[in-house]
C-alpha cells in the first residue's frame, strides 16, 4: 500500500467521524480554510514542491495529488452541506407548522353543533 | 375499566391534502356527517383545495408552501392535540378510505387494548379482492421492505388509515416530511414500545386515486430516504 492510499483511507474515516460526532466548531472550520489557503499558495508558488511531495507520497504528478485531495475535500463539503440542509429543512417545517396552526380556521358554528 | 362512550367531537380525523381540490369535499363531507372533528391540512396546494375546504364545517390549516405529506400530517396532528383530541385518525384526502371503517379502528383503542390501530386492506377477503393484482404484488413487496427497515411484520405496509390514542399521537412525532413517514411511524411505534393492532379497511380504487397514488418508482426514493436516515442519524 502506497502512502497516498493510506492517506485517502484516513480521509474517508475522518469524514465518517466528522459526521457522526457533528464536530462543527467555527474555529475548526477556519483552521481548515486557512490551511487550504496556505497549501494553495505554496502549490502555485512552487509547483516543483507539489511534485516532490506527490512523489514522496507515491503519486506520479503533483496535479494528481491535488485532484485526490480535492475530491476528499469535496466529500467533506458535501456532507457538511447535506447536514446543514436537513437542519434548515427542519427549521423551515417548524416555522411553517407554527404559522399554519396560528392561522388555523376552526369550523364556523352555524349549525347547532353538539359541543362537549 | 368502565367503557363510556367517547363523543365523536373528541375524535379528530386529520386529512393532509395537496392539490386535491376536485375530490376533497366528497372525502370530507361523510366524515363531518358522522360527527367527527375534521382537520384538513392544505399542504401549499396550487389548485383550489383551500377554497374547497371552506364552509364544510372542518378545521382548515394551510402550509405557506408545499412541505410533503408527512409534514402536513404532523401539522394537523399537532393542531388536533392542541384542540384536546382524545383520539386521532389519519385519513387520506383522495377518497380511497371508507369513513365507516373508523369506528372499527377505534374500538381496540377505546377498549384500552392498543395504542395504535393500523388499517389493512388484507384482513377481509372482499377488501383484498378489490385490490388490483398489480398493486397486490407491490404492496406485499413493501411489507417485506418494511420489515427489513422497521422490524414490524404487517399485512399491509402502506395504508394511510391509522388511529392513535392521544398519548400515542403525542409520542409519534414525524420528522420525515415526504412519503417516508409511513415507515417512520412504524419505527417510532417500535421505539416507543406502543401496542398496535391491524384493523380491516376497505380501499376504493378509483381512477383518480390510482392516478394520484404514489408511482412505483417512489418506493425507491422512500427506501433511500429511510436508509440515509438509519445510517446517518
Amino acid at each position: 500500500m502506497t502512502p497516498i492510499q493510506l492517506l485517502l483511507i484516513f480521509f474517508s474515516l475522518l469524514i465518517a467521524v466528522f459526521y457522526f460526532q457533528r464536530l462543527r466548531s467555527r474555529l475548526l472550520d477556519r483552521l481548515i480554510f486557512f490551511a487550504l489557503l496556505v497549501a494553495a499558495v505554496v502549490m502555485v508558488a512552487r509547483p516543483d514542491w507539489s511534485n516532490a511531495l506527490a512523489n514522496g507520497l507515491g503519486v506520479g504528478r503533483g496535479a494528481d495529488l491535488v485532484l485526490y485531495l480535492g475530491i476528499s475535500g469535496l466529500a467533506f463539503l458535501w456532507l457538511g452541506l447535506y447536514t446543514r440542509q436537513r437542519e434548515l429543512d427542519m427549521r423551515l417545517t417548524e416555522l411553517a407548522r407554527r404559522l399554519a396552526i396560528l392561522q388555523a380556521e376552526p369550523p364556523k358554528k352555524k349549525k347547532v353543533s353538539k359541543k362537549k | 375499566m368502565i367503557s363510556r362512550p367517547i363523543p365523536h367531537s373528541k375524535i379528530f380525523v386529520v386529512v393532509p391534502a395537496f392539490n386535491e381540490g376536485s375530490v376533497i369535499r366528497a372525502t370530507l363531507k361523510p366524515l363531518v356527517a358522522l360527527g367527527y372533528s375534521v382537520v384538513a391540512a392544505d399542504d401549499g396546494s396550487r389548485d383550489n383545495t383551500w377554497r374547497q375546504l371552506a364552509g364544510l364545517g372542518v378545521h382548515r390549516l394551510r402550509h405557506p408552501f408545499n412541505l410533503g405529506q408527512g409534514a402536513a400530517l404532523q401539522t394537523a396532528v399537532s393542531y388536533a392535540l392542541k384542540q384536546g383530541a382524545s383520539f386521532i385518525v389519519h385519513f387520506d384526502a383522495d377518497g380511497q378510505h371508507t369513513p365507516e371503517d373508523i369506528a372499527g379502528m377505534l374500538e381496540p383503542l377505546i377498549a384500552g387494548k392498543a395504542d395504535v390501530a393500523l388499517g389493512s386492506r388484507f384482513l377481509r377477503k372482499d377488501d383484498w379482492q378489490s385490490v388490483p393484482p398489480s398493486r397486490r404484488l407491490l404492496l406485499k413487496g413493501a411489507v417485506f421492505v418494511n420489515w427489513l427497515l422497521t422490524g414490524l411484520w404487517l399485512s399491509d405496509a402502506h395504508n394511510g388509515a391509522r388511529a392513535f390514542t392521544r398519548r400515542a399521537a403525542q409520542q409519534v412525532v414525524l420528522r420525515e416530511n415526504g412519503f417516508a413517514h409511513a415507515s417512520e411511524i412504524l419505527q417510532q411505534i417500535r421505539t416507543h414500545k406502543l401496542r398496535f393492532v391491524e384493523r380491516p379497511t376497505r380501499i376504493r380504487y378509483t381512477k383518480y386515486s390510482r392516478l394520484k397514488g404514489q408511482p412505483i418508482w417512489n418506493a425507491f426514493d422512500i427506501f433511500v430516504d429511510l436508509v440515509i436516515r438509519r445510517v446517518l442519524r
